[in-house]
């Protein structure tokens, strides 16, 4: 099959949006604002998650001359995710802890208003070790935060102050937030961060008007919690959908594991107004020593669709049964819709961690697509189609050979082939970019006690560049989601830890952990154009429109992972370790930092020459 | 996963050596002081082997790093030649929350286990102990 070019036109959405909920929708800007290619007034841009801007002013043709428009500090010096919103006038701006939002005027780049919010030191260590927000959601006239230390904030947009507050988890216990909110027409969604800390993960929906829970669904537990009906909740069994049955969790753990059982759920969610459903996935279970934990362990690892009004469970697919790697399933579902036999199937896309590409049926959870890739992928063979289990390598099976035993060269390594950086969408050449980790790893469990508050992880982990390739830690990647095949494949020096954008000016923009800001070709993946910042990029590329010119911006500002790893490159000890590899490197181009960058293209051709 | 690909904090929990070979026993010293003893670098006596089994479980490299070389928390490399026992004893159990040190006062492990710790840092920190995985006097180093 083959993608059909057409996916969702953004005034389709507002139509379906009202068609379904006129009460709902009638209150609600967003889905007007979105579709509106001057705002960036999603953290995707839309809610199909394809960070995808019909804007076109900056081009496959032009994007060389692109120059820096205007920067502005965050103030923090720590990993920043995600990116800034723009809705008219006006952009909004967040940091990591202490997650400050800032409102800039676009006329002069002055602050309107500062949100600075006091929270629990003491919610630091357990983010442990860094202290990422991956940004901010918009509705209803209001702006919102989810801190680190579980607080969810609405902001009147125009003034800043508070219109209301809930707690979304307890610190106390590691859970933490590092998710961005969603607003999905009347609902904000939210999730729970502390997979390493026994937290048992959850989708939260609370009403955009009041600050209201109006619907809790957990990963793991009794059908009643999962907000699953046992014999409508349907998944991808023996070739076709099947009701998941009474218990479909509790049956995969060994007593009340499912408490401490992960699941968490801090990746990017989406929406389909059609369908009425939002798509996630939940992360890894607790404990990364397989052996302690028999089991499916259902439902980590899994995508979910859910209706979002009752948050009833409509299917689910459990990618990594029993997970021995930590490949959390949290990564984005982009909404696109794919041709099989000359018939247009409204599809979801999916990066996981484990290395495959999924293509489901958006409608039905039906698996249509599992593909490596990454070719260095190895800890499965393949996934059985009938089944949807991956057919795992006894050799790299860390589970199979027990606690204790270190499993080499297992690929990839625990951040997966992807982590949370997300990929895009691009409806001309029918296309996903995917910014990719090609990164490999030694894995060795042991037992673990759990004490609340206290990491739960047992297993101590190495990573190094994937042997036998190209040297580099990362690969960007355009990818045919319709056959499973990577159309060509980009090397990078390290991991691809930032958001990928696509516009209709056929150019892909993506940064890199050495701090450079790309453009490419969505044709071919030539370079157009690079920026060298000041400090590496792990935040999401976006543009936006303000009096009548362009603008593309994106953090500067490396950690979370990626400082992490760049912290360890730089000892000097190597006493009993072998070569530091690829990541020794990267103290060589960039240290911390936190900054705004936006870009546009020279007023004239004067300006033209000086930028060149 | 970890640090950032961790599902917690997601990128903020996964740290890891960035290495090859983290664990492979070096060819070691043999030293006996008042706190440890460890002979061939590796294999050590059985209170500084439950040190480093707390060190392991608490995952206290994800933030001192997987040699205590120190990531985002200092380097115990030289902390540990200041620190005195009754300082480490109180910091492990505090915490320095506003540093990002936990408490790790609720852990029974750490309560059990902490001198055994103190001893496995100091031998770290004395360049006795070889970073990676350890083993028992008497048992073997390989897997």
């Amino acid at each position: 099959m083959t993608y059909a070019a057409k996916t969702f036109s953004r005034g389709a959405l507002v139509v379906a949006a009202l068609a379904i909920s006129a009460a709902a929708a009638a209150d609600t800007d967003l889905e007007q604002l979105m579709a509106n290619s001057s705002n960036w007034a999603s953290q995707a841009g839309d809610y199909a998650n394809q960070r995808h801007s019909k804007l076109a002013q900056i081009n496959a043709g032009n994007a060389g001359n692109l120059q820096v428009a205007w920067t502005m500090s965050t103030g923090v010096l720590r990993g920043h995710e995600g990116s800034p919103l723009v809705i008219g006038d006006t952009m909004y701006m967040h940091t990591p802890f202490p997650n400050n939002v800032y409102a800039i005027n676009l006329k002069d780049q002055t602050f309107k208003w500062k949100y600075e919010p006091k929270q629990d030191a003491a919610v630091i260590p357990v983010m442990c070790c860094d202290t990422v927000n991956r940004g901010l959601a918009y509705g209803d006239g209001k702006i919102f935060l989810q801190q680190a230390d579980t607080t969810l904030v609405a902001l009147d947009a125009q003034t800043g102050k508070v219109v209301w507050t809930a707690k979304n988890g307890d610190a106390k216990i590691g859970e933490t937030n590092t998710n961005a909110p969603h607003v999905f027409k009347d609902k904000l969604i939210t999730g729970i961060s502390g997979g390493e800390f026994g937290v048992r993960g959850r989708l939260i929906a609370y009403d955009v008007h009041t600050g209201k829970k109006v619907w809790t669904a957990w990963s793991t537990g009794p059908d009643e919690d999962l907000l699953f009906d046992p014999a409508k909740t349907m998944t991808w069994t023996n070739g076709k959908m099947a009701p998941v049955g009474k218990d479909s969790s509790l049956k995969t753990w060994q007593g009340t594991q499912w408490k401490l059982g992960g699941g968490t759920t801090w990746g990017w969610y989406s929406y389909d107004p059609k369908l009425n459903l939002v798509y996630y996935g939940s992360g890894n279970p607790g404990t990364w020593n397989p052996a302690q934990r028999p089991g499916d362990n259902k439902w980590s690892m899994t995508i979910f669709a859910r209706d979002l009004d009752t948050g009833k469970a409509k299917w689910v697919f459990q990618m990594t049964p029993h997970d021995e790697w930590d490949f959390d399933g949290v990564n984005e579902m982009v909404l696109v819709d794919v041709e099989e036999g000359g018939k247009k199937v409204p599809a979801l896309v999916h990066f996981d961690r484990n290395g495959f590409g999924y293509t489901l049926n958006r409608v039905t959870g039906e698996l249509l697509v599992a593909k490596k890739f990454d070719p260095a992928v190895n800890w499965a063979s393949t996934v059985d189609m009938k089944t949807g289990r991956p057919q795992v390598d006894k050799k790299f099976s860390p589970g199979t050979t027990g606690p204790d035993v270190d499993v080499k060269n297992i690929c990839p390594a625990a951040l997966g082939s992807k982590d949370e950086q997300p990929s895009s969408y691009d409806p001309a050449t029918n296309l996903l970019f995917v910014p990719t980790n090609h990164v490999c790893m030694t894995y060795e469990p042991f037992q673990v006690e759990y004490s609340a508050g206290q990491p739960y992880v047992g297993a101590t982990l190495t990573m190094f560049p994937a042997p036998n390739s190209h040297g580099g830690m990362g690969n960007f990647i355009a990818w045919d989601a319709a056959t499973g095949t990577i159309k060509w494949s980009l090397p990078e020096r390290f991991s691809v830890w930032s958001g990928v954008l696509t516009t209709d000016g056929n150019v892909a923009f993506y940064g890199t952990l050495e701090g450079y800001l790309k453009a490419v070709s969505t044709k071919d993946g030539k370079e157009l154009w690079k920026f060298k910042m000041p400090s590496g990029i792990i935040g999401n590329v976006f543009t936006y429109e303000y009096q009548g010119r362009q603008y593309l911006g994106v953090y500067s500002g490396i950690g979370g992972w990626a400082g992490i790893g760049m912290a360890a490159g730089l000892t000097g000890t190597t006493e009993g370790l072998g070569a530091v590899g690829g990541y020794k490197d990267l103290a060589r181009f960039t240290t911390l930092g936190g900054t705004l960058f936006v870009f546009d293209l020279p007023q004239d051709a004067g300006a033209k020459v000086a930028a060149n | 996963m970890p640090v950032a690909a961790c599902g917690a904090a997601a990128v903020a929990v996964c740290t890891f050596a960035w290495s090859q070979e983290a664990s492979a026993p070096v060819a070691g010293k043999s030293a006996t002081t008042d706190l440890y003893t460890v002979r061939e670098g590796s294999k050590v006596d059985a209170h500084t082997l439950a040190g480093w089994k707390t060190w392991r479980a608490l995952a206290c490299d994800r933030c001192h790093g997987p040699q205590q070389e120190g990531l985002v928390g200092p380097s115990l490399v030289n902390s540990l030649k200041m620190l005195t026992k009754e300082q480490f004893h109180v910091t492990v159990i505090n915490g320095r929350l506003d540093k990002g040190m936990p408490s790790f006062g609720t852990s029974t492990m750490m309560q059990a286990n902490w001198e055994g710790l103190y001893a496995y840092l100091k031998g770290r920190s004395d360049g006795n102990i070889a970073p990676g995985h350890l083993y028992p006097l008497d048992g073997a180093t390989d897997k």
